[in-house]
């Protein structure tokens, strides 16, 4: 009876074994194979073993990118942070309507393709956009901007693009909160400063861990934000391995740089669970 | 407690709408999945279309077409009459061009079909049409975005599933080398002598056994003279402190650092490492004068008052002084670099003979005409130039009696050396 039971589970289970073998693990073998090959004197690969490629990512100039590419992620978690994580507090203290009214609207611009929102901040940062317009037309006289194109640009992009999922992380630790318990600390003579730290921040902390993986992962890989709006001059890890896969035509290259990103991101995640003390990602699970 | 799950549930959601966003915008560009993805959907259409015609079908098309190849050179005059025709019906290409698969597609036709494999937006409906009319074969019009792409693309094909590729100098020369490519019959080229000389013979194909070129690039420098201060005479002028913060370049790491090389009297081609790595200090030099670097577009940057000069392909040359007429091109006195882009017969392609009538039909000097004045490209077809309109003419016959010279492969070791240079440019540029 039991055996039967079991077999029928893991035919069940076979399909998502079979797209995991196929999807996730094939591909990530044929990388590691790859990133140990050599480019080819025209075209694609040749089937000789080298080490080069890893040697080459030592050199100072792509160990700069990996720097760069760690920078800018956390600067961009950081900053949802700051700002998802008050904006996700307040959202779960609103009446039901009003929660629903605010989850509608966070969800609304994703309805749009994340690259058209990008250009639309183009548009607003341009020399002569939007924001140029809006200050002249306030009746300050200013020379063309420089904003676009540039650092601060990246950032505010990147921070627009992830803040989302910061929010709704908060929200849903916030949300499913006792607040008997600050109600408690409060009783018990606690200043609301006080009942926040100690009760609040700390209960919600898994929620806010959970936003910082949501944000801090793709932040690594999400170069096309540093490309549009940053004008292609800051070179992080994902828009290096873009160039080597297309114009560099260095796959092999572009696998190695693909492997040392991906056991960086994966041993942050890992001393970031020590950390926590956290297996489980709250608002995704 | 419903609600209170909302919460975890929409986050889910999210998670999974906008990773599945984010990578459908990047893997267009990049990603190998993506390529495999888009290679299995064109493999799929390719197989829906030789499903339709049988090989009987086939070699009758073959026929007809060379009948209507003989028929072509006797009635010259009247098939360049009707080309001028279709421009009216233009429209009608969108339709043909879309309908590729289409259920009753090649049956219909009977004359078979010519699938053309190059860049999205190449030809002018005029061109299309007036092919299809004049020969009553089919054109599928299928794209790729990149050069590599295409050699990916067609060696899974081996050769096969297309039957006319246009692409770019270097990487027909690993075509060839991969034996992709099948020579030309010249013989069934009866416009073969229109060709201007001066781009044939090149590194890619030395005897002109394979390939027509058809379109020149040659990146020039634009600028705005009402904002740009100092005089701008060649590469060397964009290094002026004058300029900081305001130049826009292509992206295209062989083109820059040629650029730079040309700029210190040395080949765009060098394989020698220490002059690659100089020509990499002295680009990193440029950087606080660099606004924006990107691909496509480029002209953009300069017509929206980001960057008062730029270094563009040829097409944004055309494209931006079209938007502002008062934009100055400048010709580099250091020489020019420049490219050819050629069309070539796949090893195994389909339909072999209808790929040779339609560059024998673009070869024609009015079609040629029309097709460079509508691409912008330097007009590679000598015969074909007193065809273009006067305005169009100075952006597409080429400068003569300027030094030019190709970008092409280089070893192994300098394209390491030269992707390194590139890449600390860029990291200097932030």
């Amino acid at each position: 009876m039991r055996s039967k039971k079991r077999s029928r589970v893991w035919l069940a289970a076979l399909p998502l074994y079979l797209f995991t073998i196929l999807f996730v693990a094939g591909p990530l073998i044929y990388m590691v194979v790859l990133s140990f090959m050599s480019k080819s004197d025209s075209w694609g690969i040749e089937a000789v073993f080298t080490l080069r490629n890893y040697e080459r990512i030592g050199e100072p100039v792509y160990r700069e990118c990996f720097v760069q590419s760690l920078k800018l992620a956390f600067t961009t978690t950081f900053l949802t942070g700051l700002i998802g994580y008050p904006f996700g507090y307040f959202m779960a203290k609103l009446s039901p309507s009003k929660k629903r009214l605010l989850l509608l609207l966070i969800m609304i611009p994703f309805w749009t393709s994340s690259l058209i929102r990008l250009y639309g901040w183009m548009i607003i940062l341009q020399a002569k956009g939007v924001l140029y317009q809006t200050i002249r037309f306030l009746g300050f006289e200013i020379k063309p901007l420089k904003l676009l194109y540039s650092y601060p640009a990246v950032v505010v992009g990147m921070v627009y693009a992830l803040l989302p999922f910061m929010m709704l992380a908060v929200y849903s630790s916030v949300d499913k909160m006792d607040w008997n318990l600050v109600e408690a600390a409060r009783d018990l003579g606690a200043s609301a400063a006080k009942a926040f730290w100690t009760v609040t921040f700390r209960l919600t902390l898994p929620g806010l861990l959970s936003g910082v993986i949501l944000t801090f992962v793709p932040s690594m890989g999400l170069f096309f934000i540093a490309d549009i709006l940053g004008g292609n001059k800051i070179v992080l890890v994902g828009s290096l391995i873009q160039d080597q896969l297309t114009r560099g035509a260095d796959w092999p290259f572009a696998a190695a740089l693909s492997v040392v990103l991906m056991t960086i991101t994966t041993l942050l995640l890992i001393l970031y669970r020590r950390i926590a003390n956290t297996g489980e990602l709250e608002g995704i699970v | 407690m419903r609600r209170k799950f909302a919460g975890a549930a929409l986050a889910a959601a999210l998670t999974a709408a906008c990773l599945g966003g984010c990578t459908s915008d990047t893997d267009k560009k990049t990603t190998t999945e993506a390529q495999k993805t888009t290679e299995v959907s064109t493999a799929a259409e390719t197989t829906a279309v030789s499903e339709t015609t049988t090989e009987e079908a086939v070699t009758e098309e073959v026929t007809t077409a060379k009948e209507a190849a003989t028929e072509a050179v006797t009635t010259e005059e009247t098939a360049a009459e009707t080309t001028k025709e279709p421009e009216t019906a233009g429209q009608e290409a969108d339709e043909t061009t879309a309908s590729e698969s289409g259920s009753d597609g090649a049956a219909d036709i009977g004359n078979g079909e010519l699938v053309i494999f190059t860049w999205e937006g190449m030809f002018p409906d005029s061109i299309l049409d007036g092919f299809e009319e004049t020969y009553g074969i089919e054109i599928v019009y299928s794209n790729f975005d990149t050069d590599e792409t295409m050699l990916q693309k067609l060696s899974t094909a081996k050769g096969g599933d297309y039957d006319l590729v246009i692409a770019d100098d270097y990487i027909i020369e690993n075509v060839i080398a991969e034996g992709l490519a099948q020579k030309l019959d010249q013989k069934s080229l009866t416009n073969w002598e229109n060709i201007n000389p001066v781009y044939q013979g090149q590194f890619y194909d030395p005897d002109d056994e394979y390939t027509v070129p058809l379109g020149a690039g040659i990146p020039l420098i634009v600028y705005d003279p009402d904002v740009v201060e100092c005089e701008i005479t060649g590469y060397n002028s964009l290094w002026d402190p004058s300029l900081e913060d305001s130049v826009a370049l292509i992206g295209n790491y062989r083109v820059i650092m040629g650029i730079t090389q040309l700029a210190m009297g040395e080949s765009m081609n060098t394989e020698d490492v220490a002059v690659i790595e100089s020509a990499g200090e002295k680009l990193k030099e440029l950087a606080p004068n660099v606004r924006v670097i990107k691909d496509d577009n480029t002209q953009l940057a300069l017509l929206s008052g980001e960057a008062s000069a730029a270094f563009l392909y040829t097409s944004q040359v055309y494209a931006a002084l079209g938007e502002n007429p008062n934009l100055k091109v400048c010709v580099p006195e250091e020489g020019l670099g420049y490219g050819v882009m050629a069309g070539f017969i796949p090893s195994q392609a389909p339909n072999a003979s209808a790929a040779h009538l339609f560059l024998d039909y673009l070869l024609e000097p009015e079609n040629a005409a029309d097709f460079f004045e509508y691409l912008g490209y330097y007009c590679t077809v000598k015969a074909a130039e007193e065809f273009i309109s006067e305005d169009a003419k100075q952006l597409l016959v080429a400068p003569e009696g300027a030094a030019m010279e190709m970008i092409q492969n280089v070893s192994n070791e300098a394209n390491e050396a030269y992707n390194k240079a590139w890449t600390e440019f860029k990291a200097a540029c932030d």
